[in-house]
C-alpha cells in the first residue's frame, strides 16, 4: 500500500484530498496542517511521495521543501506541489525548484490518484 | 503526532466517494460562508473608498482559497470567479468596486448560497 502524506494549512483541501486517495486508490494518508509539523511527520513515517500546498503560512511550501533537501532522511522523498496559482510564471518558479510536479487546484477528487501516480511514475 | 486519516467507511466506489464529499461540503459551508463575508466586507470598503492594504491582501488569500476549493467540490465556476477576484486585487491600482462587486455576487450566485 503506497503511504503519503498531505501537508496544507486548508482543512477542506487536506480532507478531501485525503478522502480521496484513500477511498479512490486506497492509499494510507497521514497529513499535516502546516511546513513544520510536515516536516515532522514525514521524519517519523517515511512516506512513498508528499503532497503539499505551495501558499502555506510560516513556511511555504518551497521553503519545506528545500529544508527537506537538507535532512538525508527526507531528500529523496518524491514532493508534488499543489498550488492554485495558474499564472506560467509562478508554474515555471515551482517547477524550477526540483519538485517531481507541480498539480493544480481545483484537483478533480476522483482523479488525483491518477495525476498522482502518472506523475510519479507508478503504475 | 497526527494518526492516519481515519475514513475506515470510504469505498472504493466513484458514488460512495462523491457522498462523501458532499458530506464535507456540508461540514465546510460555515467557512464558506465566512469566506464570503469577508469579501462582502472588502466591496462594501471599496465602493466606500476605504479598503486597507491588509484588507485588500486579506480578500486576496481569501479569493485564491476559493479558487482552490469551490472547483474540488463541484464547482468549476465558482473557481473562475474566485481566480477573477484574486487577479483583480493582484493587480496594481485602484479596486475597480463595480466590477469586484458583480464577480462577488456571481461568485455567490454560482454556489445558489
Amino acid at each position: 500500500m503506497r503511504r503519503i502524506l498531505i501537508i496544507d494549512d486548508e482543512d477542506d483541501i487536506r480532507e478531501v484530498a485525503a478522502l480521496s486517495l484513500e477511498s479512490v486508490a486506497g492509499w494510507q494518508v497521514y497529513t499535516a496542517s502546516s511546513g513544520a509539523e510536515g516536516m515532522r511527520v514525514a521524519a517519523a513515517e517515511l512516506p512513498d511521495a508528499i503532497l503539499m500546498d505551495v501558499m502555506m503560512p510560516a513556511m511555504d511550501g518551497p521553503t519545506t521543501f528545500r529544508e527537506m533537501q537538507k535532512m538525508p532522511n527526507l531528500a529523496g522523498i518524491p514532493v508534488i506541489l499543489l498550488t492554485a496559482k495558474v499564472q506560467g510564471v509562478d508554474q515555471r518558479r515551482f517547477a524550477g525548484l526540483g519538485v517531481t510536479a507541480v498539480l493544480f487546484k481545483p484537483f478533480d477528487p476522483l482523479t488525483l490518484a491518477e495525476q498522482m501516480s502518472a506523475a510519479l511514475g507508478w503504475s | 503526532m497526527p494518526q492516519p486519516f481515519e475514513s475506515a467507511k470510504a469505498p472504493k466506489d466513484p458514488d460512495a466517494t462523491r457522498k462523501l464529499l458532499a458530506t464535507l461540503w456540508e461540514r465546510n459551508l460555515p467557512v464558506l460562508r465566512d469566506r464570503f463575508a469577508e469579501l462582502e466586507h472588502a466591496v462594501v470598503a471599496a465602493r466606500a473608498g476605504t479598503m486597507t492594504q491588509p484588507q485588500r491582501d486579506g480578500a486576496i488569500a481569501t479569493a485564491h482559497k476559493l479558487a482552490g476549493s469551490l472547483g474540488m467540490f463541484g464547482y468549476p465556476e465558482g473557481t473562475e470567479f474566485a481566480r477573477r477576484i484574486e487577479q483583480h486585487l493582484e493587480a496594481t491600482g485602484p479596486v475597480d468596486a463595480l466590477r469586484f462587486g458583480e464577480d462577488v455576487a456571481a461568485m455567490q450566485a454560482a454556489l445558489s448560497l
